[in-house]
């Protein structure tokens, strides 16, 4: 029944064959995070961990973008954690993900936060 | 949130308090996307001679899970608010655009299409009178997606990201 050009040629799009099909990413632990969001969170439709699969692809590619945008101001080479919490705290779309890095921020820097006010303020 | 700081292996920092911190030692595998995955996405999105370090990674990783769940969660209120039980695709799509990833919404209904129309060719004609109406279907949601015009503008998806890349860095918060 599967033809398997028009198949393969879907499959280029995920680029990885494998466990996870056509997707670039596994859908069942997809649909597993979905599930730990909330306890309303019950019934997922078939479609909603293939949206994310691709959602989550661009999410990550804009994360990256705009991180290494941030390892090349430091005239480096190499994309950093560091890098990764300057490009979400300057992006407010990822606002939602502040409280990830800047707990980590404060605590490696021993907690000197006072300067960490001062560049969010000059910013 | 949860305890996002410390690496998805486990070790360094005690959870600090999130929300769903009984569960913080529940096996990785369960709440982050495999590393490799995420790390070969992230070095498509980079040059060539561009390198990714292990943290960076891991917090994309734990980054990657929280944006499932805030999207859900959003997804989720508006199917309580209409009496639904089940989330599906374009509730995802309404959440995002949303919560300001409007720009994420016309490349998935492309995937999306691209994705239906694989499902309509391998399994259509086993799926009875309903492959018909399948393929109906595509073309219309392709036209949905050209609201504002903006089906050039999914086709040059990255280079406006690379200009917005630079908006905030230099506008202030």
């Amino acid at each position: 029944m599967r033809q398997a050009g028009k198949y393969s040629g879907f499959m280029m799009c995920g680029g990885i064959a494998g466990r996870t099909g056509p997707h670039s990413l596994p859908l069942a632990r997809i649909k597993k995070i979905m599930k730990k969001s909330g306890e309303d969170v019950k019934m997922i439709s078939g479609e909603a961990p293939i949206v994310f699969s691709k959602a989550c692809e661009l999410f990550i590619e804009e994360l990256t973008r705009r991180s290494w945008a941030t390892t090349l101001q430091g005239k480096r080479r190499t994309l950093h954690k560091d890098d990764v919490a300057s490009a979400i705290v300057a992006t407010d779309i990822f606002d939602f993900l502040v409280s990830m890095v800047s707990e980590t921020a404060s605590h490696s820097e021993d907690g000197t936060v006072p300067e960490e006010e001062e560049t969010v303020g000059s910013s | 949130m949860a305890e996002g700081p410390a690496s998805p292996g486990g070790g360094g920092s005690h959870d600090s308090g999130g929300e769903h911190s009984p569960r913080s030692n529940v096996r990785e595998q369960d709440r982050y996307l495999p590393i490799a995955n995420i790390s070969r996405i992230m070095k498509k999105a980079l040059p060539a001679n561009g390198k990714i370090a292990k943290d960076a990674k891991e917090t994309v990783q734990e980054c990657v899970s929280e944006f499932i769940s805030f999207i859900t969660s959003e997804a989720s209120d508006k199917c309580q608010r209409e009496k639904r039980k089940t989330i599906n695709g374009d509730d995802l799509l309404w959440a995002m655009a949303t919560l300001g990833f409007e720009d994420y919404i016309d490349p998935l209904k492309v995937y999306l299409a691209k994705y239906r129309e694989m499902e309509g060719d391998t399994k259509g004609s086993g799926k009875g009178g309903e492959s018909s109406s399948k393929k109906e279907v595509q073309p219309s949601s392709i036209a949905q997606i050209s609201h504002q015009g903006s089906f050039s503008q999914g086709a040059s998806y990255s280079n406006s990201q690379t200009q917005q890349m630079m908006v905030p860095m230099q506008g202030s918060e």
